[in-house]
């Protein structure tokens, strides 16, 4: 058990210039990852998006996770720490007590004690997950908790931003296609 | 048909078993086919201290920690490596590159590509993953970018 705060001042910025100074979302998703299991000493992190289609979550990032536990299939937004409330967290404080988990054997396996996800917000749509995994049981601080809203809140700013930056560089190459006989 | 020289970029994914899967089956029977396994990895991220008993001092020590990470996945593609071996294909025609990446994966598979000439690459390619949308699909931007080499696509 552990609620002393963790993410402090000198941590947030650390973490939120991670997310300022990346230039490519994917490399941002990883480090931040690492930036937090390092910060709140736990076992692992991963940043995934939602897919409204599929209605399934999919990795942007991750990192601390073994790869079978990656592989272990498709996880589903209705069946994987659903928040009965939309836009709250969810704290799975002992995997082995919960029936919130689409796949606890998996995590049990996996050696992970408890979960906490945050969803990631934008225009008031769940656009994404912060996942964090500790080893063991875990009551994570309010503040600790609070921040990981801030952070999430800003993970969700970037990833809309590098959506639109896609979008406007396919544009540029479809019309850099355009051959100029097609314009006079 | 003659020789191919394959570059097998592998990301641990179960869609790049797809991809292996695939080329052991056409691959595998041709004699002196030559495997290049590749994964481009995220390195461990790097942040300043202001001194050693900062929070970030101790978040930079934790961090060094966490290279095991890297060491786990090396290891696991040189596992990908003896499984081409004891799927038929010789052990010196087998290799992989493990290496860091500063920008996105397609780049670094590009950049493979001009460093070493391949005939055949084999991508594997997930539709309808919202993904894409964030971070572009590296199918199609190693498609775009690639020139005279034949590029299988695994789905």
């Amino acid at each position: 058990m552990q609620t002393e705060d963790r993410i402090n001042i000198e941590i947030f910025k650390v973490v939120t210039r991670a997310i300022a100074e990346s230039k490519n979302l994917e490399i941002m998703a990883k480090h931040l990852a690492q930036l937090l299991v390092g910060a709140l000493e736990i076992k692992g992190a991963t940043i995934f998006a939602t897919n409204v289609e599929t209605k399934e979550l999919e990795v942007l990032g991750s990192f601390g996770l073994s790869i079978p536990y990656m592989n272990k299939g498709p996880i589903y937004i209705s069946r994987s720490i659903k928040s009965a409330e939309k836009h709250k967290a969810v704290v799975v404080r002992d995997v082995k007590n919960t029936d919130l988990l689409q796949y606890s054997a998996d995590a049990i396996q996996e050696g992970i004690g408890a979960i906490v996800s945050v969803p990631i917000d934008f225009s008031g749509r769940v656009i994404g997950v912060l996942r964090l995994y500790h080893h063991d049981q875990w009551d994570i601080s309010e503040r600790d908790l609070d921040s990981l809203f801030v952070v999430a809140e800003i993970i969700g700013l970037a990833m809309m931003y590098a959506r639109m930056n896609h979008a406007i560089s396919d544009v540029k190459n479809i019309v850099g296609d355009v051959h100029e006989a097609w314009l006079e | 048909m003659e020789p191919q020289k394959i570059l097998l970029p592998y990301n641990f994914s179960q869609n790049d078993q797809k991809a292996l899967a695939f080329a052991i089956r056409t691959f595998g029977p041709l004699e002196n086919s030559e495997v290049t396994i590749f994964h481009a990895f995220t390195p461990i991220s790097e942040i300043e201290a202001s001194d050693h008993q900062s929070a970030t001092a101790k978040l930079k020590r934790r961090l060094s920690y966490l290279t095991q990470e890297l060491t786990e996945r090396e290891m696991a593609l040189q596992e990908v490596r003896q499984y081409l071996i004891s799927k038929g294909f010789h052990r010196d025609r087998v290799r992989y590159i493990f290496k860091s990446r500063k920008g996105e994966t397609s780049a670094a598979i590009i950049e493979q590509t001009k460093d070493d000439d391949y005939d055949v690459i084999v991508l594997n390619h997930k539709p309808g993953k919202v993904t894409r949308f964030f971070t572009g699909s590296v199918f199609s931007k190693v498609v775009m970018a690639i020139r005279d080499i034949t590029v299988c696509i695994v789905s």
